[in-house]
């Protein structure tokens, strides 16, 4: 909890930015849905596996092979890209008892989402899950209740809830990218290494993220509601990111030399959009780029929203 | 708002509209002046709180994508248009500020957030519910000055947002991984992963 008010604290500096709770109704959402939401968080942390991954969007479809191997109060995660580029990404000795803000938005006894938690925002319900990978699932159905986020339809192992499939959905059912095992098994690490190219460290838990900065101290005036920001924010940091614990988007800032024309620019791939406007504050030239698995509008929006802190 | 308008609606804030959808919004805005007039005053007013003078309010934006639409059908037939990206914007921008007007309840639009402060006088926040109906929904504003029929600009920005994703993907794959079930599957959606 201390991890979370420390993250809460800087958005409380903007004002505008402390938002109020919608009237919370989640009466029409399934209670074991919520069970299974928990569950779910607490056993991608907790469990080890390893496990062959595909993730596909539109006509993409890549292979993965993925392991957690959870030793003590320490995990150590690893992904190999086994199609198009050779490359892994490695987080060792990650503690587990350091919880991000989006796992926390999924457990339940947190009142940063309300008594709802995350039904608050998403009308859950539960069915009959598919076999994947070989083991049976529970089906938990995600529907957003506003237009700010998309849809998911998540196959938890129907034993330990780990998360063995998962697809996004937009508002026309339309499934915008998947991504699901096609063979697990629940132990430590591959013995065997596939080769590979580039090995990239992933990011720690409290660890600064090195990235680009900007000098002058910004904002955002407006969040859709539930969602909080996934670091403390540091004065200077050109990019900030907000979870409400499934969906993710990043907003980047940056000078530019000259004023350019009024304009936008959209690109979509799969769940992600990229945004990208030309704006001006307090004279200055900036181009705000909105990155994240958020519709369209969403994206607009926060580029609306951004603003010069005081 | 009939259903269909909806539905249209929401194509254009995907930029999924078609030019049918788009004639079919332009032509429920053009067939009503006092949702046009509510729109001009509502842009008014906002650059008004933003301390910015109104650089377009006498411009009538859906009467410009119309007149867009009308040459690019007698002179690029079947190619995809490049207006398109602006037009749809334009659009969905002054439908979005109509449709808050139009008999949606305003309690209900400002129980989700609270920056309606900064909106002048009596012109309300737009809105719009979705489906669902439990969360109000407030729209795009578009951008802070005339979005002008630029092809070769919007391509540009377009291409801007193709590189910063390229750019950019890596750092915010990051922080989804930390903070979701999917965890490293993220990096997945990195076109090409680096140290």
């Amino acid at each position: 909890m201390v991890v979370l008010a420390r993250l809460v604290l800087p958005i409380l500096a903007f004002p505008a930015l402390v938002m109020a709770q919608p009237e919370t109704q989640c009466g029409d959402s399934d209670p074991a849905a919520l069970q299974w939401l928990d569950k779910m968080s607490r056993s991608t942390q907790e469990i080890s596996y390893q496990g062959v991954v595909t993730y596909q969007r539109g006509d993409d479809l890549q292979v993965m092979q993925l392991s957690r191997g959870v030793q003590g109060d320490v995990a150590s995660d690893q992904i190999t890209r086994l199609t198009g580029q050779g490359a892994q990404v490695v987080r060792d000795n990650h503690p587990l008892g350091l919880l991000h803000p989006g796992h926390m938005l999924l457990q339940l006894g947190d009142s940063s989402g309300g008594d709802c938690g995350l039904a608050t925002h998403y009308r859950l319900s539960m069915g009959e899950g598919e076999r994947v990978a070989g083991r049976q699932t529970v089906r938990l159905v995600m529907a957003p209740r506003d237009l700010y986020r998309y849809g998911y339809q998540l196959e938890l192992d129907s034993t330990t809830a780990l998360l063995l499939k998962a697809s996004t959905v937009d508002r026309g059912d339309r499934v915008l990218e998947r991504f699901q095992y096609a063979d697990l098994a629940y132990s430590g690490r591959w013995h065997e290494e596939p080769g590979v190219d580039v090995v990239h460290r992933a990011g720690q838990a409290g660890q600064a993220t090195p990235g680009p900065k900007m000098q002058m101290a910004w904002g955002l005036r407006w969040l859709p509601p539930g969602f909080v920001a996934t670091e403390e924010q540091s004065a200077g940091a050109a990019r900030r990111t907000y979870t409400d614990g499934m969906a993710v988007f990043s907003v980047f800032l940056e000078t530019l030399a000259a004023r350019m024309p009024s304009g936008e620019g959209v690109v979509r791939e799969g769940s992600t959009t990229s945004y990208t406007r030309g704006i001006q504050l307090d004279g200055q030239p900036l181009l705000v780029t909105v990155i994240g698995e958020v519709p369209v509008n969403t994206a607009r929006m926060l580029a609306d929203s951004v603003t010069q802190a005081r | 708002m009939s259903e269909k308008l909806r539905e249209s609606l929401s194509a254009l804030m995907d930029d999924e509209a078609d030019e049918l959808e788009l004639e079919r919004v332009l032509s429920q805005i053009s067939q009503n002046d006092e949702l046009r007039s509510s729109w001009q005053g509502y842009h008014h007013a906002r650059d008004a709180a933003a301390g910015q003078a109104s650089t377009f309010t006498g411009i009538d934006i859906s009467a410009r994508v119309r007149e867009a639409i009308a040459q690019d059908g007698a002179t690029a037939q079947g190619k995809a248009p490049w207006w398109r990206p602006v037009a749809s914007f334009a659009v969905a921008a002054s439908v979005m500020a109509t449709v808050g007007l139009g008999g949606q309840q305003l309690s209900q639009l400002n129980s989700g957030y609270q920056d309606r402060s900064s909106y002048a006088g009596n012109v309300s926040p737009v809105g719009l519910h979705n489906a669902v109906g439990a969360t109000p929904m407030r729209a795009s504003y578009g951008t802070r000055s005339v979005p002008a029929l630029q092809p070769a600009t919007n391509e540009a920005y377009r291409e801007l947002a193709r590189q910063r994703l390229k750019q950019y993907g890596q750092s915010h794959a990051e922080q989804a991984a930390l903070n979701t079930p999917q965890g490293l599957i993220h990096f997945a959606r990195v076109e090409r992963i680096t140290e």
